[in-house]
C-alpha cells in the first residue's frame, strides 16, 4: 500500500503545482498580455500529467476501498487548482492513516497482504 | 419428487436478486450520469478534432485526451460494478464484521426450525441437496452491492 500512496502523493503534488502555474501564471498572461506560450505548453503538460494522476489516484482509491463519492472527489481534484493539496491531506487523515493502523494491527494475521 | 419440481423456479430467483441492485434508482442515476459524461467527453474530443483541423495545433493533444478520459470513465464504471459482485478481499481498510455472515436465507433457516421436531425421520435427499444449494448461493451473493453502500 505504501507504494500506491507514494505514487499518488507524487502525482498529486506535481499535478497540483503544474495546475497552479497554469491557472495563476499561464492564463493571466494569455488573457492580459496575449502571451499564450505558457498557457499552451503548461496546459498540454497538465493534460498528460492528469491522465497519470487519474490512474494513480484510482489505484489508491481501490486499494483503500473508498466509497464512490470520495473516489470521484479524489479523481476530480486534479482539475481544480489547489484542491489536490487539500484532498491529499484529507485522504491521508481520513483514510490512509486509519488503513495503516488497521494494517499494523492485522500484521500478525497470516492472511494479511503485504504492501 | 415434489421438491425437485419446486427447485428450478426458486433457484432462478436467487441469483437474479444478485444483480437487481443495478436497476435501483440510485444506480440508474449513476448509469445515466455515466452515459451522459462519456457522450460529453467524446463530443468534446470531436470538437477539439475540428479545431485541430482548422489549424489549432494545441487541439491535437486534447483530441486524443478526451477519448482517453472517456475510456477511463467506462473502465471506472465497469470496475465499480464488478467490485459490487465480488468485493476485494482482505482488510487493508477499516470496517468488516459482516452483519449477515452466518445468517442463511430466511426460508432456509425457517425450514430447519420446522423440521427440528421430527429429526428422527431421515431427511429427504433432494431436500438436503437443495438446502446445500441455497446455502451455496447465499454465500456467493452475500456481499453483492454492499461495498459502496448504494443498494
Amino acid at each position: 500500500m505504501d507504494a500506491a500512496v507514494r505514487r499518488y502523493r507524487v502525482m498529486a503534488y506535481i499535478t497540483g503545482t503544474v495546475l497552479i502555474v497554469l491557472c495563476f501564471v499561464g492564463i493571466p498572461l494569455q488573457v492580459a498580455a496575449g502571451n499564450d506560450v505558457i498557457a499552451s505548453d503548461v496546459g498540454t503538460l497538465h493534460g498528460i500529467l492528469y491522465i497519470i494522476y487519474l490512474v494513480t489516484a484510482y489505484l489508491l482509491a481501490r486499494r483503500l476501498r473508498l466509497p464512490l463519492g470520495p473516489t470521484i472527489l479524489m479523481l476530480a481534484a486534479g482539475t481544480i487548482p489547489v484542491l489536490t493539496f487539500v484532498v491529499e491531506r484529507w485522504v491521508t487523515r481520513k483514510y490512509i492513516n486509519p488503513a495503516r493502523q488497521g494494517q499494523q494491527a492485522g500484521q500478525a494475521a497470516p492472511t494479511a497482504r503485504a504492501g | 419428487m415434489s421438491s425437485t419440481e419446486a427447485g428450478p423456479p426458486a433457484a432462478e430467483r436467487a441469483p437474479a436478486a444478485s444483480w437487481r441492485f443495478l436497476v435501483a434508482p440510485r444506480w440508474l442515476g449513476w448509469h445515466l450520469a455515466m452515459v451522459v459524461s462519456v457522450a460529453g467527453m467524446l463530443a468534446l474530443g470531436y470538437w477539439q478534432l475540428r479545431r485541430a483541423e482548422e489549424g489549432n495545433a494545441l487541439s491535437w493533444a486534447y483530441t486524443f485526451e478526451w477519448p482517453v478520459f472517456a475510456v477511463f470513465a467506462v473502465v471506472f464504471w465497469a470496475k465499480t460494478i464488478r467490485d459490487e459482485f465480488s468485493p476485494p478481499q482482505a482488510g487493508l481498510a477499516c470496517d468488516e464484521a459482516d452483519p449477515v455472515a452466518g445468517a442463511g436465507p430466511v426460508g432456509y433457516a425457517g425450514r430447519d426450525d420446522d423440521q427440528e421436531a421430527d429429526q428422527a425421520v431421515p431427511e429427504d435427499e433432494d431436500l438436503t441437496a437443495y438446502n446445500a444449494y441455497l446455502a451455496r448461493l447465499q454465500e456467493q451473493v452475500k456481499n453483492h452491492g454492499r461495498w459502496h453502500g448504494l443498494r
